[in-house]
């Protein structure tokens, strides 16, 4: 037997398809959920960054935002999920399941990296766009919300897009806490049979397609955003 | 003649007005007065702080010291709420700064509009207090609701209009859709100015408005500045047009090392100049 039979054997009639369809269920679950959380969290900790210091509060904000960038920026995805299941989760005394711990990892770790991909692109928008605004006699908020903001969206989505896909590859590592994903899947199957080339060849496949597809969906997005630009 | 000023209506009240950018002091005491219907030219080496002289007359920059009186209220002062002022202190900038995400419609009727309805909510929120304290008062004693003026609606409409009308004047009513991009830099300086216009404003300032321009673009700008002149507006103009400071402002300024040098109508100014520091520019420029 060679090796596409033992994999297809294990695959199709064994049922191995089933695990390996729900797991990639989880992947995309874990990477879509902590997205949304990463935008959630990011628009807000980008919000506090940008608001203007001239008051105290504003400036403790943004030294709470600082320690948590720099902490989920500053340590591996890993450390931050294994810190998460079994330290913090026991320490409170909870029990949640992997994937929960894992969609808030993920959107923790996510909202770090995209409130430093809106606040440049927010920033990336001319000074003057605001002062125009400002001047018209608008507040700072509603000259951010009317004209700078909506400029930024089209700076913002094509990072946004490859931070989605980054984290859908990162999903790969959520098995270091006992969740099923569609890398865990597809080891299994390797495991089982000793047969590691079909599987692991089929996983990388199974990411590409997933990645490519992003990418395209991307595209047509971003493609929307750019009706009214020209030339500037 | 001190009799003679003092008949005309100050806008702006400008008193020992500083700003410094770190250890670099730019303004050092800036006085002046602006009257209704004044186009002051404001002219002077590049670096001697005019755009950051007008930029303080509308807050762009925080002022560090000094008096700017408007309406007034001293807008120095950081509990001046400057939004409001700010409305009818109109700016055109050197790089236009058209809003890009915006039609050249919706760039002139934004602000108007977005105005009117804050303040339809300010005007719905305290009626809803009024209305809860009215629960407690007697029949005699309740107070009466606030009255909103124009539902937004109407604002609306009415700011399309208007905006319409400024578009025919200055002949662009066709690009009342079209987004700031497609347009020419000459075009969009013009609905620059129409967009402050729109807000009714008292003064407005120009800030260097053809510095960016093309030069065969310069006029179509510069007359339509002279038209707003004609029509009385008052108008602060840093620029380096000094045909224009010639032929239409009926003052102008020179500031350098940060104070003003000179003061004087344009003939004045221009054929007897008292100024040394004066005399050595306008050898250079003219």
């Amino acid at each position: 037997m060679n090796s596409f039979e033992i994999f297809y054997r294990e695959f199709i009639t064994k049922g191995g398809y089933k695990t390996a369809l729900e797991g990639l269920l989880v992947t995309i679950e874990i990477a879509v959920l902590g997205l949304i959380i990463g935008i959630v969290l990011g628009t807000l900790i980008a919000l506090v960054k940008i608001m203007p210091k001239y008051k105290r509060l504003p400036r403790i904000l943004e030294k709470v935002c600082d320690v948590y960038v720099g902490f989920f920026r500053g340590t591996p995805m890993v450390v931050q999920l294994l810190l998460g299941y079994f330290v913090l989760l026991p320490a409170l005394g909870i029990s949640v399941d992997g994937v929960m711990v894992a969609i808030i990892i993920f959107g923790l770790n996510s909202g770090a990296y995209v409130s430093e991909i809106m606040r440049a692109g927010i920033q990336s928008v001319d000074v003057g766009q605001l002062e125009a605004g400002r001047a018209l006699g608008l507040t700072y908020w509603s000259a951010m919300l009317k004209v700078v903001i909506p400029q930024s969206v089209k700076n913002i989505l094509p990072t946004l897009g490859n931070e989605f896909i980054v984290l859908i590859k990162e999903t790969s590592v959520v098995s270091f806490i006992a969740v099923v994903d569609v890398t865990k899947a597809f080891k299994a199957i390797g495991d089982a049979t000793y047969e590691y080339l079909v599987p692991y060849i089929a996983l990388a496949l199974v990411y590409l397609v997933l990645v490519l597809l992003i990418t395209w969906g991307l595209r047509v997005i971003e493609r929307r955003f750019k009706k009214n630009e020209r030339n500037s | 003649m001190s009799e003679i000023l003092n008949e005309k209506e100050t806008v702006l009240s400008v008193r020992n007005l500083r700003k410094s950018f770190g250890d670099l002091e730019v303004l050092r005491g800036v006085d002046i007065d602006i009257f209704k219907g004044d186009v002051v030219a404001v002219i002077g080496p590049s670096g001697c702080g005019k755009s950051t002289f007008l930029r303080c007359l509308n807050c762009l920059e925080d002022a560090d010291g000094g008096e700017i009186m408007f309406d007034g209220e001293n807008l120095v002062d950081m509990k001046v709420d400057i939004n409001v002022h700010r409305q009818k202190i109109g700016m055109v900038f050197q790089q236009f700064n058209l809003f890009n995400n915006l039609t050249v419609m919706q760039n002139i009727t934004l602000a108007p509009v977005l105005i009117a309805k804050k303040k339809i909510a300010k005007i719905k929120c305290k009626n809803r207090w009024i209305k809860l304290a009215n629960l407690f008062k007697g029949k005699d004693k309740k107070k009466p609701l606030l009255e909103i003026e124009k539902p937004i609606e109407v604002v609306q409409k009415e700011s399309e209009e208007k905006a319409i009308d400024l578009l025919k004047r200055i002949g662009l009513e066709d690009k009342a859709n079209v987004y700031p991009a497609t347009l020419s830099g000459g075009q969009k300086q013009r609905i620059a100015i129409v967009r402050a216009l729109a807000m009714e404003p008292k003064v407005i300032l120009f800030d260097e408005p053809t510095s960016a321009l093309d030069p065969e673009m310069v006029g179509e700008v510069l007359d339509l500045m002279t038209e707003l002149a004609k029509d009385g507006m008052t108008m602060v103009v840093v620029t380096h047009e000094m045909g224009f400071a010639k032929e239409v402002a009926n003052r102008v300024i020179f500031i350098d090392e940060g104070v003003v040098k000179e003061d004087a109508p344009p003939k004045e100014f221009f054929l007897n100049p008292k100024n040394e520091r004066l005399k050595e520019f306008l050898s250079k420029v003219l």
